[in-house]
């Protein structure tokens, strides 16, 4: 009673009148009930012409009802279908999802998708290119377009070589889907049915995609870090305090994110042997002349022939994550731990079998460093090339000599 | 054995033989497989480990056949023990032996007569080894003593470097591989041709594998050996109507031209990459 009496005289009356604009409104809106729809579009065999190409006008409305919008309208979508008469105009304008989902909306104006779609695009994607037209189901039905399962399908329609819209657009990457299903996030969805595995728009956000080349990308070289991080919170963890980490290294030279080791669409399991034989290219790309004498040296050797996987790769000795300059107590190959760091595959290790020389080369740029490997290849090579010298000369000369001995032994074999 | 109006002479016997049967199969499955390893950067390199089954197995053989190696170098003592035993020499005497492996003064001669010969000279009064016969045997003999020490250290880092610095292994990798190159350089190309490519022999001396060379073929090769032979009276006592078995000869035909054939692909593909090597830096 007190509420009716202190509130009601003071918002009654604006509250009153929009009541009875909203009965109005939808006494209006009823007047077109789903049904009335359906008793056109119910039928199958309804079509219309369009470009030539005839067009089913025919909506499931048992399937409907399903869908997360089966207590809307289909006028609340369609809004210019709402005339009085029978026939609607036709064709009806674009749905505007936005007048519901504005803040997604807004979103979507400004990503990749809604930028073209605002040039005029006819390849950049509205919202039913992704999520479907009636039979929109919540992402978590295993039938939605946008269920994970089926995500790398969805995008897969246009980010695929050989898809209408590569006719018009370059892809920058390319088999972007085959990659992505042979990858440790492709095997875990397809394979095992992860559905918590990172799918398309683990990394690229579904409504906010941009070119990675942008800043604000999720998937742009500054925020890949803290985009795969959503995900491997432990091993971003480990990263942040290691030398590659921008907390930790202080330089203007590009340190190195995630994707620069284990790649983007392509990741491999760390354990496999594609990413082992990986591994030293990818260091190398900064560390140049550190994997070109790793090369040198048997482990190195051995990884370029077949089985070569199972030698030591890059962060078999310097660890991957955790990695450390060997200064640091906490590095891998720091004196206090190197004997225990080859001793995972050289289980007899002992402090002076650390002192091989991972990465020395006898060339002459290493002259200085290790002038006992220079002089020892330089004393072999002598050796080498005098022997062949000597005998190279010993054989050619003996060579015409031998000729003249062979046909003096043929005419005395056959007398003419 | 085959009766034939041809006296043979046995130059080789059936130990010697079995023991460069056991030099060849081991020392080209060492050179291919070490080769694979030395120049895996190649496409060839990384045939031969496909080929083979990876670079675990290429391992396993290689020390497989260096077991071998270790194996052939005891017989080979053994076989110089009893020489000797049976020269009644002393051992200064019997090293020394100017007929003996190895070189002395006459062998600088011989070879100075060689290259006369070359130019047209007299052929030189060849013995029972010649020169570069004697330089194969202790090339081998050097050859394992360096290749088979620093392939030991490789083969057992862990303990190596425990008697040694760790980073003697560097200088062993070194010495190991360049050594071997040698040696495989120097037998597919200096040996196979002095032995059997040379067009006097070409395209094999079967004599290593059937054992004896006809009397004739050693009076003109070896004379000095021939006139020693027939000097001591002893050449009654080694000459025989027995000609090695036709099998023999065309097994050894057959078995020695595949080897020479693998060498020399393999001595063809290591220079050609030696070129492309020098040619880069």
């Amino acid at each position: 009673m007190r509420y009716k009496d202190t509130l009601l005289p003071r918002i009654g009356k604006p509250v009153g009148f929009l009541l009875i604009l909203l009965a109005i409104s939808a006494a209006r809106v009823s007047a077109l009930t789903n049904d009335d729809c359906l008793g056109c579009h119910g039928d199958k065999s309804m079509t219309t012409q369009r470009d030539g190409k005839t067009i089913s006008l025919y909506i499931d409305g048992d399937a409907f009802k399903k869908t997360v919008h089966a207590d809307n309208g289909c006028l609340s979508c369609h809004v210019d279908a709402d005339v009085k008469g029978d026939e609607h105009p036709v064709p009806l304008k674009p749905v505007d999802c936005a007048g519901c989902h504005d803040k997604i909306g807004e979103r979507y104006a400004k990503s990749a998708h809604g930028v073209a779609m605002a040039k005029g695009d006819k390849f950049a994607p509205r919202c039913y290119d992704c999520h479907s037209k009636h039979d929109i189901l919540k992402p978590t039905d295993p039938k939605s377009s946008t269920y994970p399962l089926n995500i790398p399908y969805t995008c897969g329609r246009c980010h695929q070589e050989g898809s209408k819209m590569t006719e018009t657009h370059d892809l920058n990457k390319h088999n972007i889907t085959s990659n992505y299903s042979m990858s440790v996030h492709g095997k875990g969805l397809f394979e095992d049915g992860l559905i918590v595995t990172a799918v398309c728009s683990s990394c690229h956000t579904a409504h906010d995609v941009q070119k990675a080349s942008d800043p604000a990308s999720s998937v742009n070289r500054n925020n890949i870090i803290k985009t795969c991080s959503k995900c491997h919170v432990g091993i971003a963890e480990q990263f942040q305090k290691s030398v590659h980490s921008p907390l930790v290294t202080k330089t203007n030279k590009k340190l190195p994110v995630c994707t620069d080791c284990h790649t983007d669409h392509s990741i491999a399991r760390v354990n496999q042997k594609d990413f082992r034989l990986l591994i030293a290219r990818q260091c190398g790309n900064c560390h140049e002349h550190k994997t070109e004498t790793y090369m040198e040296t048997y482990h190195g050797r051995a990884s370029l022939l077949k089985g070569g996987e199972r030698t030591a790769k890059c962060s078999d000795c310097h660890g991957s994550h955790n990695i450390m300059p060997s200064q640091d107590p906490s590095s891998t190959i720091n004196n206090a731990n190197i004997v225990k760091t080859c001793s995972k595959c050289h289980p007899n290790a002992n402090q002076s079998f650390t002192t091989y020389l991972t990465h020395a080369t006898h060339s002459s740029a290493d002259k200085d460093k290790y002038p006992y490997l220079f002089y020892t290849f330089w004393a072999m090579t002598g050796l080498l090339v005098g022997t062949f010298a000597f005998f190279g000369l010993h054989t050619i000369l003996w060579v015409p000599r031998s000729i003249i001995e062979r046909l003096k032994a043929m005419t005395q074999r056959h007398p003419h | 054995m085959t009766r034939t109006p041809v006296l043979y002479v046995e130059r080789f016997s059936v130990f010697q033989r079995f023991i460069h049967l056991l030099i060849i199969l081991s020392f080209l499955t060492l050179a291919v497989t070490g080769m694979a390893l030395k120049f895996a950067t190649e496409p060839w390199a990384d045939w031969i480990a496909r080929v083979g089954g990876g670079f675990e197995v290429l391992g396993a053989l290689h020390r497989f056949c260096a077991v071998i190696t270790f194996f052939y170098f005891f017989l080979t003592m053994i076989l110089l023990y009893t020489s000797w035993k049976e020269s009644d020499k002393d051992l200064f005497e019997f090293i020394f032996d100017p007929e003996g492996l190895v070189p002395n003064l006459a062998d600088l001669r011989e070879m100075i007569g060689t290259f006369k010969w070359f130019f047209g000279g007299k052929r030189p009064y060849y013995g029972h080894w010649t020169y570069w016969e004697k330089f194969d045997f202790m090339a081998v003999f050097w050859g394992i003593a360096v290749i088979g020490s620093s392939g030991l250290a490789l083969w057992f880092p862990e303990q190596f470097s425990r008697l040694f610095p760790g980073y003697w292994l560097n200088i062993a990798t070194i010495i190991h591989s360049d050594e071997a190159l040698l040696a495989a350089g120097f037998i597919f190309t200096i040996h196979f041709y002095n032995t059997h490519l040379r067009p006097e022999k070409f395209p094999l001396d079967p004599v290593i594998f059937v054992g004896s060379v006809p009397l004739e073929e050693l009076k003109h090769e070896r004379p000095r050996e021939y006139d020693q032979l027939v000097a001591s009276g002893e050449l009654e006592r080694v000459v025989t109507r027995r000609a090695p078995a036709a099998w023999l000869r065309r097994l050894a035909t057959v078995f020695g031209l595949f080897v020479v054939t693998t060498g020399s692909v393999l001595i063809v593909a290591i220079i050609l990459t030696m070129f492309k090597y020098i040619q880069h830096n």
